[in-house]
């Protein structure tokens, strides 16, 4: 499903955080959205979802498939998302609902769009579990007795239990320790892939967007400063923004993972 | 498991600790009990008497043992005042308070937290405030005044609208549920209004912190609207730090009851209490105070399972404060 | 946000707040913290309703409209006139005399109250961060077993004694205050005391009592403000309700809860004469529930732009200097973590004891 957003303004309380923007997700496109925090990332990928704070003000234009998201009623959104849309979250220990097992997390998108049987839908949410590579006795468990790699697992799984035609990843490895940020961003593209599904790929880390993406925009100050292709970014930054972040990335030495 | 062995025997603890403090309180402050309840100018001879009656020349400990025994088998010792048993006034006392703290509660529940969600899922400001402003006035009435207004309002006989009667409670008591109840409705309006204005604003406040975090974000990509996600998850979220709150609001509504019940003349524990206060019932203000105490002990250790259950982070933690802070 | 702004913007808020707090006549600090409170609604009704309550307490003490003890027996129950603004009550007496100078005696129970219940509570909260984890764990206990207890309870063991005084209200709230400030101050306490500069302030050589004074103490007075003046209302409210059954004020001396309680008895007759006194207390509890919010906003240089642009350069690095401990205050510090958790404690886990 192709993501299409024009002109999108967003303010919260009266102070703008971001301006003019143009953004494409072509259909089955795994594209990145890069820059360092507090440059509006979070609040674009909030706006296709809907998840804003209730004093922010949206202008412009989103299009999620044929659908026009801007000024959408919650409950039309709502029907949206975990249907068509789905989200996988930076920290998962903050956004996994505490006190459900494993079993009740990944299964609320199914409850709440589609009317399946208890079996039905514990037999997807064991094939889902076996596809993000967790072990079945996790599904009596609570978050808390995870660990951090596992838990976003299960992030991915929700997100993806629905086989929603666009994913957005918002900072998913963010949280985590760097060998399990690799299997992380893997298992997430991959799965994307085989869904046939495009994906937003939001982080401000160079190395993990090669790894994620095709395509990139990178964002300053609310704007888009730059775009284009990941690899040809990486290797010719074109602007003092970009150079900034991608010289960042080298100095943290994770850059050689980049190249693969 | 190990929780709540540990949680039994500090309510066994506390309940011992209280009764001793109750006694002693009762007995080391200033003031000799005995001439206290002879009252000014009494001669020594009649002091002396008193302390013969009720065994108050016995050693403390003596004393202490013999009302503790009677405690235990359930026997809470004789009016000094009417001779009656402590046990059988304490009971048609109960039967008055218990259902009036219930029916008050329910009714601050029933305002309170729809209330709160409601002033969490606000979108203008003005509502927000409006909500804000009703919770602070609203906690911020006295229930003596409460209770009057109500009384203006609602009463039979001086009301604008007279639906309620303002004054006691039926001679048979629950003999005839329908009359007893309905005397008791302004009473638990009054303390209902106020605790719940209170308890809005805990929910708002609980649910303010949720509502913001990345578990509401969660639920609603999921498919939730935000006021499914705040009411869903949310709440169940807030649950735990609302199951101590109305703990302590159920503790602290006592005092308002025993202001209401004095206004509403329902002979009820809390006015009883006041009236032995002031005639100085020794026997049964210890008991009625202990009991009492229990009580609220009662409620907190309900409260503290109930918080813990609610919570698996808790239940599975091996130390809670580790899990909380 | 760099580490080296983070430490000092919360150093200032703890100097800041020290010197509130120590009501300290420092010019600039205290007028930009009044500033700050002024500058909201809400500020500005607490401190109005707050200011006038002062005023009129003093005022009571040389001037009130009617002497106390004057009664116009031709005028029993009288509405509103030029003599007697707010009417007369059953026996002739003044009714706006009456509230004046009763204001006073609100005054002083709800000073010695909060007092009482700021030292008790300190003095739990130094035993529940005590370093002998005995008495940590001992004190922890008894407060969690004490706190379900009512405030009433308490008043009315009190009261047989020492009958109806002023006494058994302050000790009474005090007490049952003091519990509630102490759980909800452990928190902070205990992350101050965990901190690295406490240890180096142990290490060098200060004194357990010293260390908990300077430098464990400033970190809960963004709880301590709060609870003390939600106590503060609350102290207002148990007033009239204790009075009322008869344990508190004792007759005769005037109270707003004495106003209240003589005016009930006649509430079907005469039931105007029962809206001042409800409607005062009403007011000053609200204004006293509020006050601590703004006041602390108003003294954390995190809300208060004015404080960190007009404190943060001069004072905050002439202390640095002079204090070696508050240099090696570690980066991520206490100060800002514990306002924001204590923030969440101090609105959502603990209910201010209220009674009447």
């Amino acid at each position: 499903m192709s993501v299409e957003i024009r002109g999108l303004n967003v303010a919260i309380g009266g102070k703008t955080i971001v301006r003019d923007v143009d953004l494409n997700v072509g259909d089955g496109e795994r594209v990145g959205l890069v820059g360092s925090s507090g440059s509006g990332k979070s609040m674009i990928s909030r706006s296709i979802m809907g998840l804003l704070p209730a004093n922010a003000h949206v202008s412009g234009s989103i299009r999620v498939g044929d659908r026009q998201v801007v000024g959408m009623r919650d409950a039309e959104l709502a029907d949206l998302r975990g249907r068509y849309m789905g989200m996988v979250f930076q920290n998962p220990a903050a956004s996994l609902n505490p006190v459900t097992t494993v079993a009740r997390q990944i299964a609320l998108p199914l409850r709440l769009h589609y009317d399946l049987t208890k079996t039905e839908r514990l037999d997807r949410v064991r094939a889902m579990i076996a596809k993000v590579g967790l072990p079945d006795d996790v599904l009596g468990k609570y978050p808390h007795q995870l660990s951090g790699g596992q838990q976003q697992r299960v992030g991915i799984a929700t997100a993806l239990i629905t086989s929603p035609r666009f994913i957005i990843a918002d900072e998913p490895t963010t949280a985590l320790d760097s060998i399990v940020q690799r299997q992380i961003v893997d298992l997430l593209v991959s799965l994307v892939d085989d869904a046939g599904a495009s994906m937003l790929f939001i982080t401000h880390d160079f190395a993990v967007l090669a790894h994620a993406t095709t395509r990139c925009y990178v964002l300053d100050g609310g704007r888009i400063a730059d775009s284009g292709d990941t690899a040809a970014l990486l290797d010719h930054p074109s602007t003092t923004q970009t150079d900034r972040l991608v010289s960042a990335a080298r100095t943290l030495s994770l850059v050689e993972s980049g190249e693969a | 498991m190990r929780f709540v062995v540990r949680r039994l025997l500090l309510f066994a603890a506390a309940l011992f600790g209280v009764s001793v403090v109750v006694f002693a309180a009762l007995r080391v402050l200033p003031g000799d009990v005995a001439s206290v309840m002879a009252g000014l100018n009494s001669p020594a001879s009649r002091v002396e008497a008193l302390r013969e009656q009720f065994g108050l020349n016995r050693p403390l400990p003596v004393q202490y043992i013999d009302w503790a025994g009677g405690l235990l088998r359930g026997d809470f010792g004789t009016s000094i005042l009417t001779g009656r048993s402590v046990t059988s006034l304490i009971a048609a006392r109960a039967s008055i308070t218990f259902p009036l703290i219930v029916l008050g509660l329910l009714i601050a529940i029933a305002i309170g937290v729809p209330l709160g969600v409601a002033a969490t899922l606000a979108r203008s400001s003005a509502a927000r405030t409006a909500f804000h402003v009703a919770g602070l006035i609203g906690g911020a009435i006295p229930a003596l005044w409460g209770g009057l207004l109500l009384i203006l309002l609602f009463s039979r006989g001086t009301g604008l609208i007279g639906l309620f009667p303002s004054q006691g409670f039926p001679l048979d008591g629950w003999a005839a549920p329908g009359q007893a109840i309905w005397s008791l409705i302004l009473p638990a309006l009054t303390v209902g209004i106020i605790v719940g204005a209170s308890l809005m604003r805990y929910t708002r406040s609980a649910l303010g912190d949720i509502a913001g975090s990345g578990r509401i974000d969660m639920a609603m990509a999921c498919g939730m609207t935000r006021a499914q996600a705040v009411i869903g998850v949310g709440l169940r979220l807030a649950m735990p730090q609302l199951v101590s709150v109305i703990g302590l609001t159920f503790a602290e509504m006592i005092t308002g009851v025993m202001v209401i019940e004095n206004l509403f003349a329902l002979p009820g524990i809390g006015s009883g209490l006041v009236t032995d206060v002031g005639n100085r019932d020794l026997i049964a203000v210890q008991s009625e105070l202990f009991m009492l105490a229990a009580f609220f002990l009662l409620v907190g250790l309900i409260v503290d399972l109930l918080h813990r259950a609610l919570d698996p982070r808790l239940a599975t933690a091996a130390d809670a404060s580790e899990v909380t802070a | 946000m760099t580490s080296d702004k983070t430490s000092r913007t919360s150093h200032t808020a703890a100097q800041a707040t020290v010197r509130v707090n120590a009501n300290v006549p420092a010019g600039p600090t205290a007028a930009i913290v009044l500033h700050g409170m002024w500058r909201r609604g809400e500020g500005k009704f607490s401190i109005i309703v707050l200011g006038l309550w002062l005023i009129v307490a003093f005022v009571s003490l040389f001037w009130t409209p009617q002497p106390l003890l004057a009664t116009d027996g031709y005028h029993v129950w009288a509405t509103p006139s030029a003599a007697h603004w707010l009417g007369t009550d059953g026996t002739g007496a003044d009714v706006l005399s009456w509230l004046m100078a009763g204001s006073r005696t609100n005054l002083l129970i709800v000073v010695l109250t909060v007092l009482f219940a700021a030292a008790f509570g300190l003095l739990l909260v130094a035993a529940m961060v005590a370093r002998n984890g005995t008495l940590a764990g001992a004190s922890v206990v008894v407060v969690d077993a004490l706190i379900s207890i009512p405030t009433v309870l308490l008043a009315l063991i009190l009261a047989v004694p020492l009958g109806a005084s002023v006494t058994v209200i302050v000790v009474a709230c005090g007490f049952g205050y003091g519990l509630n400030l102490a759980r909800v101050a452990r928190p902070a306490a205990l992350l101050a005391a965990r901190s690295s500069y406490v240890e180096a302030a142990l290490a060098s050589g200060a004194s357990g009592w010293w260390t908990f004074v300077r430098h464990i103490v400033p970190n809960t007075l963004p709880v301590l403000l709060v609870q003390l003046s939600l106590s503060a209302g609350t102290a207002v409210l148990a007033e009239s309700g204790l009075t009322y059954l008869g344990i508190g004020v004792p007759s005769g001396v005037p109270s707003w809860g004495h106003s209240l309680a003589t005016s009930v008895k006649f509430i079907n007759v005469y039931p105007l004469t029962v809206l001042w006194p409800g409607l005062i207390v009403t007011v000053v509890v609200v204004a006293l529930n509020v006050f601590g919010d703004v006041l602390r906003d108003a003294v954390d240089p995190m809300v208060n732009a004015e404080l960190r642009d007009g404190a943060a350069g001069a004072d905050c690095d002439g202390g640095t200097l002079s204090d070696p401990l508050r240099a090696a205050r570690p980066s991520h510090t206490v100060g800002q973590r514990t306002a924001v958790s204590v923030r969440g404690t101090a609105d959502t886990d603990v209910a201010g004891r209220r009674s009447a």
